[in-house]
Formats: C-alpha cells, sequence, structure tokens
C-alpha cells in the first residue's frame, strides 16, 4: 500500500491517512476484502505514530469502510456500487473546486471551462 | 488512558523570578508530545520537576502516579532523561561510560545499544571529555534509551545535530514508541522536525501552561481563509466572532479562523463569497498557540 504522508501541510496526519486510504479503494486499488497493514506495521513504513494509525483505522471502521475479521485482521468492507459512485465523485468534487473558484474569479464562462475540462479527459497529457 | 505525568497548580520560583505560573495538567500515556515555548517560557524547569530535579515551590507534580519528592527507584528505572547540557564523566571513554550507566539498570539492553551506536555512527573508544556537542547529544540520547523506559524525557534533543542525524533520531522516537509503548515528551525550537513525530502538543509562555491538547484538535481549531468576490465589493471588516485575525483589499481578504469546521457554512450563507481553506502547520500555529489567556491578542 504506497501512501504519503505530508506532515508540514497542516491537515492532521490521520485525516491524509483516512483520504488516502478511501481514495485507494474509490479507484479499487484496494479491493473489497483485501487486508491492510497491521497498525505496527504501517507505523513502520510510515514512521507514523501508531496511535495516529489507530485512530485513523478507527474511524474508518466506524464508519463502515474498513471492516474487523477473524480476531485482528482489518479488511476493506464490501460496498455497494452507488456507494462507490458518491465516493468517487466526492473525491472528484475536492479536485475541482479551486478550479471552479478560479475560473469564476478570471470570468471564464461555463462553457468555456466545462470544454476545456471535457479536452483535458479526452487528452491527459495536455 | 492513565495520566503518566500530572501538574496541580505548579508553581515554582527561583528569588524574584517566576519560572512555572500555576501550572495545571494532565499528559495521557502513549502519545509523543511536543514540550513547545519561547526561550525562558518554563520548559526545562518543568521538565526538571517531573524528573524529580527540583521540587515546587507551590502546587504538586506526579510522575508516573508519584510526587516528584518521593520518586523511587522503582520510578527512576522505567524514566529516561536527557537534559539539554548532559553532565558526564569527561574522562571515561564512551565504552566505558556505556557500561557504567548500564550497570545501574536490569533491563539494559546491549543489543538496542549497539544497533543504535552503529546507526548513529557514535565511536566507542574516545574519551567523552574529547566528544563534540553533536556526539555528546547522540551519547545523552543512547544512553537514555537502553534500559527500555516506559516514560522518555527529552530537552532540546536535537540543536546540534545535522540534518541526517536528526531525521534518524526522529525515526528512533517513533520506533521507541512502538517497540517499548512508551509515552515520549520532546521539548525543542525546531517545529519543523518536531511536526514529524508528536501527536500531542504542551505549550507554556512566561510560565504559564497556554495549549495541552492532541496536535490533530489543533490542526483542526484554526484555519486561514482566503475569501475573494468577483464584484470587489467585501465589507470592510468581517464581524464574525470566529475571525481572530483578517486583511482585506476589497477584492481579497486572508481571515484567521477558529472552529472553521463549525463556522464555514454559515460565514458562507452570509457572505456571497469565493472561499478557500488552508490548514495551518505547527509553524504556522505556534504565534496562536503560545497567546495564552493571559495576554491580550
Amino acid at each position: 500500500m504506497l501512501i504519503a504522508i505530508d506532515p508540514h501541510s497542516g491537515v492532521p496526519a490521520y485525516r491524509q491517512l483516512m483520504d488516502q486510504i478511501r481514495f485507494q479503494i474509490a479507484s479499487g486499488v484496494l479491493q473489497p476484502g483485501a487486508e491492510l497493514p497491521s497498525t505496527r506495521a504501517l507505523s513502520a513504513t510510515l514512521s507514523l505514530n501508531p496511535m495516529t494509525i489507530s485512530k485513523a483505522y478507527g474511524l474508518l471502521e466506524h464508519d463502515g469502510v474498513l471492516e474487523r475479521r477473524r480476531g485482528q485482521t482489518l479488511t476493506v468492507a464490501a460496498a455497494s456500487k452507488e456507494e462507490h459512485q458518491t465516493h468517487k465523485l466526492g473525491h472528484l468534487r475536492r479536485h475541482l473546486a479551486p478550479a471552479a473558484i478560479a475560473a469564476r474569479q478570471m470570468g471564464v464562462s461555463s462553457e468555456q471551462a466545462v470544454r476545456l475540462f471535457r479536452e483535458m479527459l479526452n487528452r491527459p497529457d495536455s | 488512558m492513565n495520566p503518566v505525568l500530572e501538574a496541580d497548580h505548579l508553581t515554582k520560583r527561583f528569588d524574584a523570578t517566576t519560572a512555572l505560573n500555576d501550572v495545571t495538567f494532565s499528559f495521557p500515556e502513549g502519545h509523543i508530545a511536543g514540550l513547545l515555548g519561547r526561550n525562558g517560557s518554563g520548559k526545562t524547569t518543568l521538565l526538571h520537576h517531573f524528573v524529580g530535579m527540583l521540587l515546587p515551590s507551590a502546587g504538586e507534580c506526579r510522575t508516573l502516579g508519584m510526587p516528584g519528592r518521593d520518586l523511587g527507584d522503582s520510578e527512576l528505572s522505567r524514566i529516561g532523561f536527557v537534559p539539554q547540557t548532559p553532565r558526564l564523566i569527561e574522562w571515561m571513554t564512551v565504552e566505558q561510560h556505556l557500561r557504567y550507566l548500564g550497570s545501574f539498570y536490569h533491563r539494559w539492553d546491549r543489543t538496542r545499544l549497539g544497533r543504535l551506536q552503529s546507526e548513529l555512527a557514535l565511536p566507542s573508544r574516545p574519551r567523552i571529555g574529547t566528544l563534540s556537542v553533536g556526539d555528546r547529544q547522540k551519547f545523552a540520547v543512547i544512553s537514555a534509551v537502553c534500559h527500555h523506559p516506559s516514560l522518555l524525557l527529552l530537552d532540546e534533543p536535537f540543536s546540534a545535530l545535522d540534518p541526517i542525524v536528526r531525521e534518524r533520531m526522529l525515526t528512533l522516537l517513533i520506533e521507541l514508541a512502538r517497540e517499548d509503548e512508551s509515552t515520549i515528551v520532546v521539548s525543542s525550537h525546531i517545529l519543523h522536525d518536531v511536526e514529524k513525530v508528536i501527536d500531542w502538543v504542551i505549550c507554556l509562555d512566561e510560565g504559564r501552561l497556554t495549549v495541552n491538547a492532541p496536535l490533530d484538535e489543533l490542526q483542526e481549531r484554526y484555519a486561514e481563509w482566503t475569501v475573494t468576490t468577483r464584484a470587489g465589493n467585501l465589507p470592510a471588516r468581517f464581524d464574525e466572532p470566529c475571525v481572530l485575525a483578517q486583511e482585506s483589499d476589497g477584492h481579497a481578504a486572508r481571515l484567521l479562523v477558529l472552529n472553521p469546521g463549525l463556522n464555514e457554512a454559515g460565514f458562507r450563507a452570509g457572505h456571497d463569497v469565493d472561499l478557500v481553506a488552508r490548514p495551518l502547520n505547527l509553524e504556522q500555529l505556534f504565534p496562536l498557540l503560545i497567546r495564552g489567556s493571559h495576554r491580550q491578542p
């Protein structure tokens, strides 16, 4: 599981961890049933305080994103198609919000902005 | 969680100076705290109380449940302390000094000692008196952790270390928290460093406690908002009580905001503006953290 935490971003580390696990689930990197590394193992790889990892895992479990099976192993919970769709759009929305504000401030019309976004979707390197 | 450190109206006076002024807090086990504050804010004095090197003028402090004046072998063998300027026996070699210190502890771990010494590149043969300031700091840290302390207190342990060794030291703190399930307090001016490892903040200013809270709570308590409007008609001042500080040029305003999560929806409803929220890192939070209730903003 490839995760990068920026300790200087001001975003609490447990939030960054939750966001990235959610993103990996939404993008299909982590499939339902996949096992997550133990708190100790992830603390060692990320050089993160074990308490931070327990907090993120605990909240994701509480939200039903992760579930604890057969004693200790933490796995990705099975989610409905609609739930996946909502998560994906939620992530995308967060990425697009600053672009929408910039477009409004520069007076770029909705049509122009949408056309640009469509072009970029078709040609990812543009 | 059991409190590992507790201060109850702890006050310390040195002649005319009040170094600690009515400090009350409790710090639970399992966390890594940054003890933060400006020069002369009382950080070292506070740490010295928790290891029994100083006794309160008034009030009380407890370490592992025991008042400072009653700390005995059973508590002291579970504490590791790295003083700002370690007092060492200068004529001994590093190896002799480490063996000497090890003889005081039942749980002295020679395997850990060897590993840390080679990882941090601390040589065995030189006499203590010939070590550089940085090597003395390495010595102090290594000799404070080989008995697997459940509580580790470090007073400015990184100041003389180069960035590579500092990084290694920070990883070491995380390792200790994981392997020994220890509780750690580290005082430091280098906020950029400690931000990588701490999950708790204890802040002093002019001898008073201004903050004792989890770091993530503080990160979520404050934010900077950039508020803009196309029309260029921002109000001259935002009067919401959550706005702690502000500057505006009519088109854009930068606001320092308390409890941004709770207040964003209401703010958006009251103003027709675009709002971008930016979280604050430890260096940006620091001026807010030392601004206790005893000071005028």
